[in-house]
């Protein structure tokens, strides 16, 4: 082997070369069309969520009577409920409810789950033993069943419901992060980084957090989607948000009574909570693809092909 | 030997409990270096070179590894000193550098950031100060543009400038000793030899000891001062490097040096190997560890274990005949 520095053929072409990883991962998502239809319906419920007030024609619980289960039409866009309030202004500013549930009940998870997988992956052993079992315990009990039991013992209101499901999804991710970390643990860098003299605790957050953050960020943007669906299902059940105020799930379970007269009633949140979920769905295959180095040569490969 | 040790270890060993029992992989090793001076420890893969110089830095996972005996550094026995004391004494006074250079940089840190790191740990520069330093030291180890290359991440360098790097961050701190544990193993012949000749040039101008694991007796006979030969966990012979090339008094140095090929011999000729397998640590035999593959072993080896005995006062061997009883 020649040194690289001396014979320019060995050495890779300079522009990507000096790419940065940040970079290459957003230019292989962005090529992957599914992720960018993702990406922008993400990106249109955000806009909607931070300026839902304005963008609802109608109040939240404005009441038209008289319009009771009317289809829809110009003045109510997805139509109205059985005592006359908007859907679609009902539906926009659920949007919040969703987006609020997703990243706060999955921030609670990553928070609780990241952790527990780092140090039982690092430390093994014992600690390892405990952690995971009480993981097991956690993962054995049906997701949604082990949620209504939470809400049940709490109460049910919008913040009790973010923790159950946070809750709930600690385990994937502290399995995911052990399972990481493992694989890393006897390498030889991180042998190395300990041979210069680094503590166990920027040993974790310096060199194995990094190199295991990619499927945790994809287990994020797909945890998102079910944590959506999983508060959908528990106001649905009538556990997550308390009426009048609006919810896809609840909206949903108060549409079923109507489904023969006005389907509208339930088509439309169902419709929105289809989208988002398969928004998140797209972005995480995405990125999934684009962090994962022997994916991303395909692809790259793919591209230069074209 | 010159001058005083900087580094002694003295009756190191090291097991390891396993499902079958305690293998002892290191049984009472003990040698001294001295500033300037290069140590090789020379042995074949399971002779317990690796793990002796990893329980130094107390690298080794405890359990399921068990570590006595002494290592004396600057008056303090590196073996019992506290997790915080030790972690002062890596990378700082004595460094490491591993087989590798392939797996033993961190892919997702850019070089520079992982040069800064030791700097960061002993040194306490950050910021600019800590990246001219960096510059500074890959420009030591012959890496071209080094101020450029400080952004660039592993995959970016070649094998050779990665064992650049690796050595890079060894030497940050300028360390008293530095373990180069198979640190060219990994690279082919011509790298190799540029790499050595950049150690060697970087002891000198520091002044470090250093301790060279390697199987590679050419790369012995380039390198060290003095040579420590292991089998079976234990030392078969230690001896100034040309005594010990010039006289092999334990048939295991012989038969490693016979098994060399020699340039310009007669190609169709076989290697000489010796044979059989390196003895499992759970099943060391009772005698001497040799004795299973020993052409000369006599009763007596297989039932008692030689004491290492100084025919020379520089030269030690383990075993129960002097070479002019063996080879006739």
């Amino acid at each position: 082997m020649t040194e690289p520095s001396k014979d320019p053929g060995l050495t890779e072409v300079p522009t990507v070369a000096h790419r940065s990883r940040l970079r290459t991962t957003v230019e292989t998502v962005l090529r992957n069309r599914l992720a960018v239809v993702g990406l922008v319906i993400l990106g249109v419920l955000i806009v909607t969520a931070i300026f839902a007030p304005l963008i609802a024609p109608h109040g939240i619980n404005e009441v038209d009577i008289a319009n009771r289960l009317s289809g829809p039409s110009t003045d109510h866009w997805f139509g109205t409920d059985d005592v006359g309030r908007d859907v679609f202004s009902r539906v926009v500013v659920a949007s919040r409810v969703s987006l609020q549930v997703g990243l706060i009940s999955v921030g609670i998870a990553l928070a609780l789950g990241v952790p527990v997988g780092l140090l039982s992956g690092f430390y093994g052993g014992k600690l390892d033993s405990v952690l995971m079992r009480l993981m097991d315990i956690l993962f054995s009990v049906p997701a949604i069943v082990l949620a209504i039991a939470i809400v049940a013992a709490l109460g049910p209101n919008l913040v009790n419901a973010m923790i159950a499901i946070g809750i709930v999804y600690t385990p994937i991710f502290a399995r995911i992060t052990r399972g990481s970390v493992l694989s890393l643990r006897d390498a030889v860098f991180i042998r190395a980084v300990r041979s210069l003299g680094a503590s166990d605790a920027r040993i974790l957050i310096g060199h194995i957090l990094p190199n295991v953050i990619a499927p945790i960020i994809v287990q994020t943007s797909l945890s998102l989607a079910f944590a959506i669906l999983a508060e959908a299902a528990l106001s649905f059940l009538g556990l997550g948000v308390q009426p009048p105020n609006p919810a896809w799930g609840r909206m949903l379970s108060d549409g079923r009574g109507f489904f023969q007269q006005a389907p509208w009633m339930a088509i439309f949140p169902g419709l929105a909570i289809f989208v988002t979920v398969f928004a998140f769905n797209a972005v995480g295959d995405g990125l999934r693809d684009a962090l994962d180095p022997q994916q991303r040569s395909v692809i790259e490969a793919r591209g230069v092909g074209e | 030997m010159t001058g005083q040790p900087v580094l002694s270890v003295n009756n190191l060993r090291v097991s390891f409990a396993t499902r079958d029992g305690l293998a002892p992989v290191v049984n009472g090793l003990t040698y001294q270096v001295a500033q300037g001076e290069t140590l090789a420890i020379v042995g074949e893969s399971g002779s317990g070179k690796s793990v002796s110089s990893m329980a130094l830095m107390q690298l080794l996972p405890t359990p399921p590894a068990r570590v006595t005996g002494e290592a004396l550094f600057e008056g303090r026995n590196l073996l019992t000193l506290e997790e915080p004391e030790i972690r002062k004494v890596r990378g700082n006074k004595i460094a490491m550098i591993f087989q590798d250079p392939m797996t033993s940089l961190n892919p997702v840190r850019t070089i520079g950031k992982q040069l800064i790191e030791p700097l960061e740990l002993h040194m306490g520069l950050t910021g600019n100060a800590a990246r001219e330093r960096a510059a500074e030291l890959l420009d030591a180890v012959g890496i071209p543009s080094a101020r450029e290359r400080l952004d660039d991440y592993p995959h970016q360098f070649s094998g050779g400038m990665r064992q650049r790097v690796v050595i890079a961050m060894g030497i940050s701190c300028e360390p008293d000793v530095l373990i180069a544990d198979e640190a060219t193993t990994a690279l082919d012949v011509t790298t190799q030899a540029k790499i050595i000749e950049e150690i060697k040039d970087l002891q000198d101008r520091l002044g470090m000891a250093l301790i060279w694991i390697t199987h590679d007796l050419g790369v012995v006979a380039g390198v060290a001062d003095t040579v420590v030969v292991l089998y079976g966990g234990r030392i078969m012979e230690q001896a100034p490097v040309d005594g010990l090339f010039d006289q092999r008094r334990h048939p295991y140095t012989r038969g490693l040096l016979a098994s060399l090929p020699v340039p310009g011999r007669n190609r169709s000729k076989k290697l000489n190997a010796i044979p059989g397998l390196p003895p499992d640590p759970l099943r060391l035999p009772a005698g001497c560890p040799f004795s299973p593959r020993c052409v000369h072993a006599v009763e007596v080896c297989r039932s008692d274990r030689p004491d290492v005995r100084w025919p020379l006062d520089d030269h030690a061997v383990a075993c129960h005949f002097d070479p002019d009883e063996l080879y006739v």
